[in-house]
């Protein structure tokens, strides 16, 4: 049989299983063994348990069970009103008003927050009815939260990145902080866009009733001083070289400990349940790492991603073109997997093709974030807007439409960054090492 | 019976949730070592011997021996587009088929993990850092947790057929 061909049979099995229902990580590992058996002669079982063991205990994937653990905490503290309260004041005066809340308040939780689904429970528990009781048109609330959520994915501490990191052998300290400038300029796309849509349509955003003095407005988000200094000391630590990504998250946990015991609303059994839904997630996630791993391993000995690459190259595309093809596959894709499998499933398959046209593996990384959070956005399948849904009732595509311009920023964003990389580049290149 | 298997799986959730305090409790404490190092010069620097290897072998531990309770939690993804377009038949019939599968195909993991282990206490296998640790030791947990995976998946598989419809429910979420 011929490459392109075993690949299609593979590609088969693997999207009937996932269709049928069977677990993603599983969905992986019966892909990789129907290629080790059927089309090399490796030894499956053997390479099957050296993997499962090779990739389960690695230091830098410490990291992500830690960083999922701090989210879940801050997650059940008082952040979600304290950073309404705290941020409210200061944008009154602002075009688009308190629709602002939304988008800053999503960047910085996504800084203490791996996850976007987190990210836009937390925000828009407190933010989603506020703003409705004030009168803020509804596709606007919808949609810089579900839009702005998915800079949780993103802006570092990021679940997904250290997915990226682990599956591609990239530092993940320079992965973060590659996805701080992009990450900013996100919320400025964002924020840019309220505002021009308020000035377009005056009538639309409500009036502000709240006039605070300078001291007042301090006074209210005196309770967001903690979590600056988190933010400061997770992402500054790592960018100094002080901590590696595991240390910084092991001191996240404790000092976000702190933080909830001290806001007055964290028992014993928040932390506990936090604690379990840490320890799931993060089973979850290593999971589907070892199904990947095992399946760039098997396609290693097939040899179809080396080859695909060599077959990619005849059509001698330039790197836009490729990322341009990339990027239509990836929304297409993201449509109906989740961002973690999208994300497994290139680094063992189109991996070295990207590497073979010359791109860097780290933009690449930051690439990805911005396409996955794309996804989490679209329906079918898009994570936030199942979050969004779950938090306010209503339909899932009223959401969809509401997040569509978002998503069209998105599409920017990941333009900007294609045209200009040192976006993404300049910051950990001014790391050193 | 029921009982037993609820509490097997809320054991090893248990133990895999202790591994992760004990990761962060570790790592906090070498960093805290570290930063007293910085303050008191190098006659205050201490090392946790082998800190990185103990932190990965909690963490395997916890990822293998969590994942019965994950499983039962509904917290490993897959993909619903299909099977919320099928009525309750095919739906049974499809998580019928997928939790043979998937108990077929963690067993045979099981079964070569097992034979890993097998290999690295007959010859012996240590990691390499200051303190070496028998491989065989943290292997246990990654055998035992794939071995109560295929006991979740076919007790599962069990009450799904005495439902006649499917049993768990998922939640995950990224």
């Amino acid at each position: 049989m011929s490459d392109p061909m075993i690949f299609g049979v593979l590609l088969f099995v693997l999207l009937a299983l996932l269709a049928a229902g069977l677990w993603v990580a599983m969905a992986l590992l019966v892909m990789a063994l129907t290629a080790l058996v059927f089309f090399s002669n490796a030894p499956q079982g053997l390479v099957l348990a050296t993997t499962l063991w090779g990739n389960s205990h690695s230091w830098p994937l410490a990291a992500l069970p830690l960083f999922i653990l701090m989210g879940e905490i801050l997650l059940r503290s008082r952040l979600s009103q304290d950073m309404f309260s705290g941020l409210a004041p200061w944008l009154t005066r602002a075009p688009g008003r308190l629709l602002h809340v939304n988008v800053l308040g999503c960047a910085i939780f996504a800084a203490v927050s791996g996850s976007s689904a987190a990210t836009a429970a937390t925000i828009g528990r407190m933010s989603v009815p506020e703003l409705t009781k004030r009168g803020y048109p509804e596709s606007l609330i919808l949609g810089t939260l579900a839009g702005s959520a998915t800079l949780g994915l993103l802006i570092p501490p990021s679940i997904i990145l250290i997915v990226y990191g682990v599956a591609t052998e990239q530092s993940i300290a320079r992965l973060f902080i590659a996805g701080v400038l992009p990450g900013l300029m996100l919320v400025v796309l964002f924020g840019g866009y309220v505002m021009v849509w308020a000035l377009m349509n005056p009538g639309k955003i409500p009036m502000e009733s709240i006039q605070m003095s300078l001291v007042e407005k301090l006074r209210a988000s005196r309770r967001l001083i903690p979590v600056m200094l988190l933010i400061g000391g997770v992402i500054g630590t790592i960018y100094t070289g002080v901590a590696s990504p595991t240390d910084a998250a092991a001191i996240g946990v404790v000092l976000s400990i702190v933080l909830a015991v001290a806001s007055g609303s964290f028992s014993r059994a928040a932390f506990v349940e936090a604690l379990y839904s840490a320890t799931r997630t993060s089973c979850m996630i290593a999971f589907i790492l070892m199904g990947a791993a095992f399946l760039a391993i098997a396609m290693g000995f097939t040899g179809i991603p080396r080859n695909l690459a060599a077959w990619i190259g005849t059509f001698n595309l330039s790197p836009y073109a490729l990322l341009a093809v990339l990027t239509v596959f990836f929304i297409v894709l993201g449509c109906f997997l989740d961002g973690i499998s999208v994300v497994v499933l290139t680094t063992s398959i189109i991996l070295p093709m990207v590497e073979a046209v010359g791109i860097d593996p780290l933009w690449f990384g930051i690439y990805l974030v911005l396409v996955v959070e794309m996804s989490q956005i679209t329906p079918p399948v898009g994570f936030n807007l199942f979050v969004i849904q779950g938090l306010t009732g209503i339909n899932i595509l009223r959401v969809a439409r509401a997040a569509l311009p978002f998503f069209a920023l998105l599409l920017l964003g990941t333009l900007l960054i294609t045209l200009f990389p040192a976006i993404v580049t300049f910051l950990p290149d001014a790391m050193g090492n | 019976m029921r009982r037993g298997l609820d509490f097997l799986y809320k054991v090893s959730g248990g133990i895999a949730a202790l591994a992760i305090l004990a990761i962060c409790l570790l790592v906090t404490a070498q960093v805290s070592l570290n930063i007293l190092a910085r303050l008191g010069g190098p006659s205050l620097s201490y090392t946790i011997p082998s800190y990185a290897d103990f932190a990965g072998y909690f963490l395997a531990t916890a990822s293998f021996m969590a994942l019965a309770n994950t499983l039962r939690a509904g917290v490993h993804i897959r993909v619903n587009l299909v099977l919320q377009h099928l009525d309750t038949g095919s739906r049974w019939a499809l998580e019928l088929a997928t939790l043979a599968l998937a108990a077929v195909l963690v067993s045979y993991a099981t079964w070569y993990a097992a034979a890993l282990m097998a290999e690295s206490w007959r010859y012996g296998d240590k990691s390499t850092g200051i303190i070496a640790i028998p491989l065989w030791i943290p292997q246990v947990a990654m055998v035992s947790g794939l071995g109560l995976l295929v006991v979740a998946l076919v007790d599962t598989l069990v009450e799904s057929l005495r439902a006649r419809a499917p049993v768990l429910t998922d939640t995950g979420s990224e």
